[in-house]
């Protein structure tokens, strides 16, 4: 089955359009599409190109035929739109000791410090910084590490901070950084990131 | 200024402490959302005045619109987007002009003030400056996508958004550090913009590809080939000036070419002060801004991409 299209006359990207809609819809074997200026000839090979098509060109005085065939190596599925790279993992931290790891706790807190300053080398990865338990100390006025994580918050990570730890320590009110919690939050968050990691 | 040399805006001396810079832009809608399209058209408009280290003062509306297709209120919100940019830049809008068309379309007439000595160039620049883009790359691509019906709200938003941003506090951040050179990034593409730089100069320039700066899902659109002309066209004007590492491919290649609708600036400043500069910009909110590659002796008007 040949399916031959049109593209004539058309600026971009109507031809690359057209083309996506008939392979979509049609799914045929070989697809030959007509376009008469070098923008649109280049576009739609790589169209087809990115389909796993196997493309070749022909000029015939001011117009371009590109055909596309689906090859050896082809999916002889409907083309699969590609996810755009925006999409980044979400990776999502829940700290609920104010200390890094158990021994020291002078060690343990330089450690967290440490930790929430590195932190922001996840990139645009880092999608959530849950603060539970004794974790919710760092986010009060008292905390050497609260300005760490007020930068971050800056920098776009939300961060949630659990509000039953905070009603039980009495530290509702001093609270100076992120959005009070439940776990309600906490769970859907969970559930929705690619990845959790626990401190 | 004379014409002979290719530059962002007109300069006309009038005292010894002051001259007047002045520019005109004007497109069609690149967004569906006209109050955005009325803040883009702005803040492209005096992007030129910015890049030459001027500061704009006052602005004419252009516009050309289809009365018998589109509803007035249309036009009302492209010249709200554009009036909330000029209260933004400081801008005083003067007057201006209307034309029925069957397309419609909306830009500025702008002109600003500079001192006479203390004008940047595209031209000045120095051996081992450094180069630091200050918007990513991509609005061509993507806003051919966006008509295409193939870009994700979250891209449109976020193109949309970088495009109404004024290259205003670049501008001024810029002033306190030894820059030599600036220019604003449009329609010929990063590239395209360079190459007008290093010719008839004595200096080439290097970039590094991976530095650069570019909006998310640009490579992916641009591998479907969602390309405007105009970004082919930058790319066959200009191909025999650039180098390409055998490592940067294809794609990434089209993107250094893709027109730009009111991008960034390209600062060209003292090697020394690089960092700082940067890190101020990166302070001050202009969060995508990068170093992406330096002013070299040789080869002479050649740019080097790897």
């Amino acid at each position: 089955m040949t399916k031959e299209l049109d593209c004539r006359g058309l600026a971009c990207p109507a031809p690359v359009l057209q083309t996506k809609e008939a392979l979509e819809k049609e799914h045929p074997k070989v697809i030959k599409v007509v376009v008469d200026n070098e923008a649109s000839r280049q576009n739609v090979s790589r169209f087809m190109e990115s389909q796993n098509l196997e493309v070749t060109v022909l000029q015939e005085g001011p117009d371009f035929h590109v055909t596309g065939r689906i090859g050896k190596n082809a999916a002889t599925e409907a083309p699969v739109e590609k996810k755009p790279d925006t999409e980044h993992k979400k990776i999502m931290v829940m700290v609920a000791n104010d200390c890094m790891g158990h021994g020291d706790d002078e060690l343990g807190e330089k450690l967290m410090m440490s930790f929430l300053k590195t932190l922001k080398e996840m990139g645009e990865e880092l999608w959530r910084l849950v603060f539970v338990n004794n974790g919710v100390k760092l986010t009060i006025a008292d905390s050497n590490i609260l300005p760490v994580i007020q930068e971050l918050e800056k920098e776009g990570v939300h961060i949630l901070v659990c509000g039953t730890c905070l009603t039980h320590f009495n530290l509702l009110d001093k609270k100076q950084v992120g959005e009070t919690t439940n776990m309600l939050d906490i769970v859907t968050a969970m559930q929705l990131a690619d990845k959790v990691i626990n401190i | 200024m004379g014409l002979d040399r290719a530059d962002d805006a007109g300069v006309y001396r009038v005292t010894d402490d002051i001259a007047i810079i002045q520019t005109v832009d004007f497109f069609t809608p690149i967004v569906d959302d006209p109050y955005w399209f009325g803040q883009s058209a702005a803040a492209n408009a005096w992007s030129d005045v910015y890049a030459m280290g001027g500061v704009p003062k006052t602005a004419m509306n252009l516009v050309a619109f289809p009365l018998k297709d589109m509803d007035i209120s249309v036009l009302r919100q492209i010249i709200q987007g554009g009036l909330d940019k000029m209260k933004e830049a400081g801008v005083v809008l003067v007057g201006g002009h209307s034309v029925e068309d069957k397309e419609l379309k909306y830009g500025l007439s702008v002109t600003g003030f500079i001192h006479p000595d203390r004008i940047l160039t595209k031209k000045d620049l120095k051996q081992g400056d450094c180069l630091i883009l200050t918007k990513p790359l991509g609005t061509g691509i993507i806003n051919t996508a966006i008509k295409g019906g193939l870009a994700s709200t979250e891209i449109i938003e976020m193109v949309t958004r970088l495009m109404a941003t004024l290259n205003k506090d670049a501008a001024e951040i810029m002033e306190n550090y030894p820059v030599h050179a600036c220019t604003d990034i449009t329609g010929f593409g990063l590239l395209g913009h360079i190459a007008e730089m290093v010719i008839d100069c004595p200096f080439g320039i290097r970039l590094s590809s991976k530095s650069i700066p570019i909006i998310p899902g640009t490579l992916d659109y641009a591998g479907m080939g969602l390309v405007p002309a105009g970004t082919y066209n930058n790319r066959e004007f200009r191909e025999c000036m650039v180098e390409f590492a055998s490592s940067v491919d294809r794609i990434t290649q089209d993107v250094l070419f893709d027109a730009q609708t009111s991008g960034g600036l390209l600062i060209c400043v003292d090697n020394d002060r690089a960092d700082d500069l940067l890190q101020e910009l990166k302070e001050k909110g202009i969060k995508d801004a990068a170093i992406i590659g330096e002013v070299l002796g040789e080869p002479k008007e050649r740019i080097i991409v790897e």
